[in-house]
């Protein structure tokens, strides 16, 4: 019936009415007998590199073949001493299931602020590590977080640095970043040097520079306005965009710098 | 053959436990107690009860041994944690669904909806009775045990109907009406295969039928009778490839699809005693029963209760079978099983009493050497 | 018994998913089937109004929970031309083999489900075993088993690791073997063709007259796979047959399945060789700036949308592992699809429902609506 070449050779015919499929289940069960293909989970893991050797050895199946369980994108691992609080993450969450809370080491002006994962609403995409700046948010290939408290499933800061001082294996696939990457722009004209921006920046990548004052013609008018302008160095610049989020005259913006 | 028979050792286990208390007993009591009434309805109580057990037990065994060949089939492990090996797997299973509780549709008739699990059980314990386990292991030496095994064997099926028609469900009543359909016509080739062996044995007794076969089993020279039981009987036990009655795919559950709980756990346990006594036959029938070939070594057979241990190994051999055939063939549709049963299996069965005719015919000639009949 | 109307469905064995086909049927017979569906609409669509052009990808993993790469690859596609964006060409292979490999799991897991509609179960746990090693290779790329977020607007996440190459072609090896053993469960039965031939007969004009696509189509006689007669990725510079039957039934929709498999083997084999070859970069150095992947912060629409971007409107086309699935996407600047529309495969193809299953028994329903291969995540969305 197939028309694609080689069809008709590999169609089985039935012989003696149900003798094939018999002699294959039973060729099945001889094969299975020593060992079948599951695997017994909480007592045998596929992550266990040790459990991989045994079984690719003696059963010849391409199972658990490498390393396959270094990416697996499980419960997050957090850095926090090197975490700058730049609210990436919980921008990147499609599922809005990070929240930025507050934790020791701050400074009482511009307290520390340290991703907090729900795991019920989280969906494991990724985008959070993917747009972390400083690597300090990685996934690792715990996956086992079932729990019978709803509130248990929401990790804390300091539960995830726990993981992350556990050694569990972190993803090592990171996403290169794109070299026409934004920049940060102003628009002069609209900036009134109120330094929030170089105030609430993580990375403290933003200076204030001091401006000409110009000279009022007749007539017109100075705008009030304190004679500074916030400068990006885009070396040290993580392209977080707080400082878009808290200007108050909306003037800075993504672009790219001619 | 061992001289000691259940019915005897029942005999003499409550005969002793009464005359140990009949000796401590005043005048009175004494006599009383040691009646030999009284001893011999109790021995029929003991009798029933160990039947009984035995029979739960073996058919609790026969679903993990089910489950156990069709994992290997599935290329997985089955039952593994309750007990060595899963051993105790049915029984965490069967207590789950003993205390759950019964919950009835409203609409459903409550006499029929609650009487025909346990009417399709009881009957279906009732066959233990009667068939023969050992030499000496059964009730009574009856003329027509067989007639009487695939009478009561077949009653069955009739409260499926009616608890599937109770059920007020559609899937129910689907899978009740498939599944009268199906008894109806495997019925007949199941019968007509039995009659070869009959004619072959020349007894309806199960008893005789398996003496007879002392000298060679009938599943040999009635190859074609054993082909047409072995089909019917899985269609009997509505097992696949002719499990239409309860087919999963289209009806759900089939006939109990309204049933939970204790009174699901009383169908699933009987479709289960049924197929042990379906192998049970096959074995009676045309694999020797207890009986062993003479070039067998004595020793493998004459250690106590040696019989038993053997018909419960052909019985568990022959099940494995219809668990392989499960394992490895996909279900056929209700028209083309009706037409399998009228067109070919009754054919085939009639064809199979013609060669019983001729074989019995062709045995006593003198050219051939003319087999005894044993008989009892 | 009287005519009667019964409810397959929302929760019946057959749907294999969560719909409900009600069947007036007299005794055994079909004579009217009433195909209802959206219990598992979820808004698909109007949630990615809300999205970023990137996580939108997140929700189409979702449509369909068998093929989830190949709905991601069309959105991709679709995304693409509406933001005039070129992905390079190993991202297209890299996209090529994450579809063909979804297309070997989900005909798979198809053939899991519908052993067990015609009351195979041994069969079911061997696909299950067999597409578990698909989905150990897509773990190993992507991070995931089921929901892989791997394609991006303008490429890929990531590369391949170290050694998945080598891997993949020991489970291609092993596959190949094995969907011989399915073929000798099925085929060489006879119960198998008496249940499967000539059954749920759908001729090559009721198909084109329904809008029935995918292997149903192929199996009536009409050769059209959207990899052959509109390539898109890396479709053209691959060597393939399309598989295909003439019967219309059952049975022909099956081989050309277990065709379409080994069909896959073999443009995997070439996709393998290729990304061997020629390694690169699997990301578009030209991305419109703020959609440097997920760096753009959601929730920051006044800033961007006061800037000019280019507008577009992309409408991508694919050959599903079901079907011909079509996604048009309208760009009206900004970082959020203005409008997203998916249109599903398997919706027209249960729509036909009552040409292919009218006149058959009740014990026909699960094969021949196993053949069609329902998926109700992508029909619903």
């Amino acid at each position: 019936m197939a028309e694609s070449p080689g069809a008709e050779k590999r169609e089985e015919s039935p012989i003696l009415w149900v003798a094939r499929p018999m002699a294959t289940a039973a060729r099945q069960f001889a094969r299975s007998l020593w060992r079948p293909s599951t695997i017994v989970y909480p007592y045998e893991r596929l992550e266990d590199p040790k459990f991989r050797e045994k079984l690719e050895v003696k059963s010849g199946k391409p199972f658990g073949v490498g390393d396959i369980w270094d990416n697996y994108r499980g419960v997050h691992a957090l850095n926090i001493e090197t975490c700058i609080s730049c609210n990436l993450c919980a921008f990147s969450c499609p599922d809005i299931c990070i929240e930025m809370v507050t934790v020791a080491g701050g400074d009482p002006k511009h307290p520390k602020k340290c991703p907090e994962i729900d795991y019920g609403k989280c969906s494991f995409c990724g985008f959070c590590s993917d747009a972390c700046p400083e690597g300090c948010l990685t996934m690792t290939t715990r996956y086992e977080i079932t729990t019978p408290k709803r509130q248990e499933m929401v990790f804390s800061p300091e539960r995830m640095y726990e993981i992350f001082r556990s050694k569990l294996p972190m993803n090592p696939i990171r996403l290169a970043r794109p070299e026409n990457e934004d920049q940060i722009l102003l628009d002069p004209p609209l900036c009134i040097g109120c330094n929030a921006c170089a105030r609430d920046c993580p990375t403290q990548c933003i200076t204030m520079l001091d401006i000409p004052k110009p000279e009022a013609k007749p007539g017109e008018k100075l705008p009030r306005r304190i004679w500074k302008e916030p400068v990006v160095n885009d070396s040290d610049c993580v392209r977080c965009g707080t400082c878009i989020s808290v200007c108050p005259k909306e003037c800075l913006f993504w672009g790219t710098r001619k | 053959m061992s001289s000691a028979t259940l019915y005897s050792v029942s005999y003499d286990l409550v005969h002793a436990i009464l005359a140990a208390i009949g000796s401590v007993l005043p005048y009175p009591g004494n006599v009383w107690i040691t009646n030999p009434d009284l001893i011999t309805g109790l021995a029929v109580l003991v009798f029933g009860a160990i039947l009984l057990v035995a029979t739960m037990l073996n058919t609790i065994l026969l679903i993990w041994w089910e489950r156990k060949l069709l994992g290997r089939f599935m290329d997985r492990r089955a039952a593994m944690h309750v007990g060595f090996a899963g051993l105790l797997q049915n029984f965490a299973d069967g207590f789950k669904l003993f205390h759950k509780s019964t919950v009835k549709p409203r609409e459903a008739d409550t006499l029929g909806y609650l009487s025909g699990p346990t009417a399709y059980m009881v009957a279906s314990l009732l066959i233990f009775g009667i068939l023969p386990i050992s030499s000496g292991w059964n009730s009574g030496a009856l003329p027509l045990t067989l007639l009487l095994a695939l009478a009561v064997f077949s009653f069955a099926p009739l409260f499926i109907f009616v608890s599937a028609w109770s059920s007020n469900n559609k899937y129910s009543l689907m899978g009740g009406m498939r599944s009268a359909a199906q008894m109806i016509a495997y019925e007949v080739p199941l019968l007509l295969a039995v009659v070869a062996v009959v004619i072959v044995a020349g007894s309806f007794d199960l008893t005789t039928i398996v003496y007879e076969q002392q000298n060679y089993w009938f599943w040999g020279p009635l190859f074609l009778a054993l082909i047409v039981f072995v089909a019917a009987m899985l269609a009997e036990m509505e097992r696949i490839p002719f499990d239409l009655p309860e087919a999963e795919a289209e009806l759900v559950e089939g006939w109990n699809t309204e049933y939970g709980g204790m009174l699901f756990a009383f169908f699933m346990f009987t479709d289960y005693l049924r197929a042990l006594i379906g192998s049970i036959l096959v074995v009676l029938l045309f694999l020797g029963g207890w009986t062993m070939p003479s070039w067998v070594p004595a020793a493998a057979t004459s250690f106590p209760l040696a019989g038993i241990v053997w018909l419960m190994v052909k019985t568990y051999i022959v099940f494995a079978l219809f668990v392989w055939v499960r394992a490895s063939l996909p279900r056929v549709r209700t028209d083309q099983l009706l037409r399998v049963g009228w067109n070919r299996m009754i054919p085939l069965a009639l064809l199979s009493i013609f060669l019983a005719a001729v074989l019995v015919t062709v045995r006593c000639l003198p050219a051939f050497g003319c087999i005894p009949s044993l008989g009892t | 018994m009287s005519e009667m109307w019964i409810n397959m469905g929302p929760q019946h064995p057959m749907t294999h998913g969560l719909w409900n086909l009600r069947v007036k049927i007299d005794g055994e017979v079909i004579v009217d089937v009433d195909p209802e569906l959206g219990y598992l609409h979820r808004g698909i669509e109007k949630i990615s109004e809300d999205r970023h052009y990137n996580e939108v990808v997140t929700l189409m993993d979702r449509t369909c929970y068998v093929a989830g790469l190949a709905w991601e690859h069309l959105y991709i596609i679709a995304s693409e031309k509406a933001l005039h964006i070129e992905p390079p060409e190993r991202a297209e292979y890299l996209r090529v083999m994450c579809e063909e490999f979804q297309r070997l799991g989900s005909h798979i897991m198809w053939f899991s489900a519908f052993v067990v509609d015609i009351g195979l179960l041994t069969p079911l746990l061997y696909g299950m075993r067999d597409r578990d090693l698909v989905l150990d290779l897509f773990q190993s790329y992507t991070g995931a088993r089921m929901t892989y977020e791997y394609m991006r607007v303008g490429g890929v996440r990531n590369d391949l690791p170290p050694g998945f190459t080598d891997r993949a072609r020991t489970v291609l090896d092993w596959l190949m073997a094995r969907f011989d053993e399915y073929d000798k469960l099925t085929l060489g039965s006879d119960i198998f063709h008496k249940r499967c031939d000539n059954l749920g007969i759908l001729k090559a004009n009721d198909c084109i007259a329904h809008g029935v696509t995918g292997p149903m189509l192929r199996s009536a006689g009409v050769k059209r796979d959207l990899r052959k007669d509109r390539p898109y990725a890396a479709y053209d510079r691959v060597e393939f047959d399309v598989a295909g039957a003439d019967s219309a039934d059952v049975t022909g929709r099956y081989l050309v399945r277990m065709e379409e498999m080994r069909q896959s083997v073999r443009i995997l084999r070439q996709v393998l060789d290729w990304l061997d070859r020629n390694p690169g970069p699997v990301m578009a150095r030209e991305l419109p700036r703020w959609l440097g992947a997920p760096y753009a912060p959601v929730g920051r629409e006044g800033y961007l949308l006061k800037r000019n971007y280019p507008k577009g409107v992309g409408f991508s086309s694919i050959e599903e592992p079901h079907g011909e699935a079509q996604a048009y996407i309208v760009n009206e600047g900004g970082e959020h699809p203005y409008r997203v529309k998916l249109k599903s495969p398997v919706f027209s193809n249960i729509s036909a429902a009552r040409q292919y299953l009218v006149g058959y028994r009740v014990a026909d329903i699960p094969p021949i609506m196993g053949s069609v291969d329902v998926c109700i995540g992508e029909s619903d969305r």
